[in-house]
């Protein structure tokens, strides 16, 4: 089941977002043209300039269309009036909750890797490439040095927290369209004022605890191995824990507490 | 088929009454197939429930016959229809008398008034 | 076979008042059942509890024997009064979404009611108006092969023609196990094509019935009858 979930959520959210990445693939082409020509002089130079522009904007509206994309692709999907449609779906709240967040996954990272690979197509000449390939290697090299050697174990932490965060952010909006629908004829602004509420506690939570922390970090992570060591493996466990806690509230609420008008 | 139906009365009366009637008028002729009980509610809008009591009592008085595989028929009991004809037009006749009684007329007027349009009819 | 539906002191409340108290209801296989009350009496909060859209406080729902969530809405065909189908499908789409996710619908059963219907599959929902989105959601939960069907409102909205077709579907449709919950308040057009009904009054179950016995022992229609016991 969750599989046609992924397959109908792809679907659904692929006809908006092809034809934007088409767009951007059109400017990306066009734009690695016209900066390479020569021959827009006097006021065709305007041109290129417009080109770019275009691209800019591309660019920023690959990233916040599918952010705002997912986001509006959950409150529609599941606490409008489709809502009726996908709860009454053999299949549990919580392979619904999946598949969205699955797929909002997907797409983030889809976004950032088009916008990378975009921005090498337009801007990026073969000495370029060879300087890219040094300044990593000199970076590895300063990082092995620093870390001791454990820099694979950094890189490994650093990616899993970026996924995490990733998934976090997800799951904290997920959240609190949960908990706004629980306000019968203000779900939107339920929504925010959930979403405004869970920031400012986590907040506050954070600072509590680098207050009480700090003298014993100022101890402890003396070092840059700390680092990987244990900075990476906290944070790591305060984000699993997060995600598990906005995961498990988001399945409560739409298995108990569903309140579709 | 016209079904005429009110919800004041139960359904399946109304449904037997306008059955019989389609039998003896030859509408529906001796022997012949009767459609599904879902074709025949789906025709007059009523529940299969409530036309399968009705045909289940036409069963039961003989007009309907059923074979296992091939469904309900019509009997081709002649007799049968034929008295059940003369019972109807019985039946109608009395009603007649009565509702004419209620209007202030007694039955011998009843007669004599009805000879004498039935008369000037043609 | 177990009655499909079993409510024993069944109790809904929301924040400021009680929708459902301490209803008992059991409902037979084979029969359409109307369920008649007017708005606000409760109607769509027992339908939603019957799908799994919302928890009872107290008192227990079981559909076939089972506690409603992922088994039972594999049996249970629900038709909202609501359009609930992503307005961007095509009328296909949505033909191909029903079977993705429904084991028991039948394809060309669905494509046939549209054939008959005149209904282009390929058009989008958002060019369709309400009346023809209103059928084609008919069509989609009459083409599920279920055990109970809650439909609710079905004809309110809708022209008379249309009305003719829907109950002429749900007669045509019927088969000695499934049963058909309709939600209504309009009773003439709809009693004749009903077995049994249930009077709801404010959230209390005040009579259940069959047709039949309303109108040989009370002497009147079902629609006379609920005017009386509703009268304001």
């Amino acid at each position: 089941m969750l599989n046609k979930l992924l397959k109908h959520e792809f679907k659904a959210t692929a006809r908006l977002l092809i034809p934007l990445y088409l767009i951007l693939l059109a400017f990306t082409i066009m734009d690695r043209i016209v900066l390479n020509l020569n021959i827009f002089k006097g006021v065709l130079s305007i041109i290129p300039g417009l080109i770019t522009f275009g691209y800019v904007i591309s660019i920023i509206a690959v990233i916040m269309v599918t952010f705002i994309l997912m986001i509006m692709r959950f409150y529609k999907n599941l606490m409008t009036d489709e809502g009726y449609l996908m709860f009454t779906l053999p299949v549990k709240s919580h392979q619904l909750i999946n598949s969205k967040l699955l797929v909002s996954i997907m797409w983030t990272v889809a976004s950032v890797l088009a916008v990378i690979a975009s921005i090498f197509v337009v801007a990026a000449a073969p000495e370029d490439i060879r300087e890219i390939t040094q300044g990593l290697k000199y970076f590895w090299e300063e990082l092995n040095k620093e870390f001791g050697g454990k820099v694979l174990l950094l890189i490994i932490e650093f990616i899993i927290i970026v996924i995490l965060v990733l998934i976090n952010s997800m799951l904290m909006i997920y959240v609190s369209i949960a908990v706004g629908q629980l306000f019968n004829g203000h779900k939107l602004i339920g929504a925010f004022a959930a979403y405004i509420g869970i920031t400012t506690v986590l907040q506050i939570v954070m600072s509590i605890f680098i207050f009480i922390a700090s003298p014993i970090f100022e101890e402890t992570l003396t070092t840059f191995s700390s680092i990987p060591n244990l900075v990476f493996p906290i944070t790591i466990f305060i984000l699993i824990g997060l995600n598990v806690a906005f995961y498990w509230v988001t399945d409560y609420i739409f298995k108990k507490k569903l309140n579709l008008e | 088929m016209k079904w005429e139906l009110n919800t004041e009365r139960p359904v399946y009366i109304q449904l037997i009454e306008q059955i019989q009637t389609e039998i003896i008028s030859g509408n529906y002729k001796p022997g012949d197939k009767l459609p599904s009980v879902r074709d025949l509610a789906a025709d007059a809008t009523v529940n299969p429930n409530t036309m399968q009591r009705a045909l289940v009592e036409l069963e039961r008085t003989g007009l309907l016959l059923t074979n296992r595989t091939s469904g309900r028929f019509i009997t081709s009991d002649d007799k049968m229809i034929k008295k059940l004809k003369e019972e109807s037009a019985k039946n109608q006749i009395l009603e007649f008398i009565d509702k004419m009684h209620q209007l202030g007329f007694e039955p011998e007027e009843t007669l004599t008034l009805f000879i004498e349009i039935v008369k000037n009819k043609d | 076979m177990s009655a499909i539906l079993e409510c024993k002191s069944l109790t809904k409340k929301f924040s400021n008042f009680t929708a459902l108290s301490n209803v008992n209801l059991t409902l037979e296989r084979g029969r359409i059942i109307g369920l008649l009350g007017p708005n606000g009496s409760g109607k769509t909060t027992l339908i939603k509890l019957i799908n799994g859209l919302l928890v009872p406080n107290s008192g227990s729902l079981l559909i076939n024997g089972k506690l409603p969530g992922t088994e039972t809405k594999k049996i249970v065909s629900y038709l909202p009064e609501k359009t609930y189908l992503p307005e961007w499908m095509r009328v296909s789409e949505t033909i191909e979404f029903f079977e993705d996710f429904y084991a028991d619908f039948d394809r060309k059963k669905a494509y046939e009611m549209m054939e008959r219907l005149h209904l282009d599959s390929k058009k989008r929902l958002k060019t369709l108006s309400k009346g023809t989105k209103e059928k084609v959601q008919l069509i989609l939960v009459m083409s599920r092969k279920a055990d109970l069907y809650c439909l609710d409102e079905p004809i309110g909205g809708v022209d008379p023609a249309a009305r003719d077709y829907i109950l002429n579907t749900i007669i045509s449709n019927y088969n000695e196990n499934a049963t058909v919950l309709i939600s209504t308040h309009l009773i003439s057009d709809i009693e004749k094509v009903l077995d049994d009904v249930v009077f709801l009054k404010e959230g209390f179950v005040t009579m259940q019935s069959s047709v039949d016995d309303i109108r040989s022992k009370d002497g009147k229609s079902v629609d006379t009858l609920f005017r009386e016991v509703f009268r304001c």
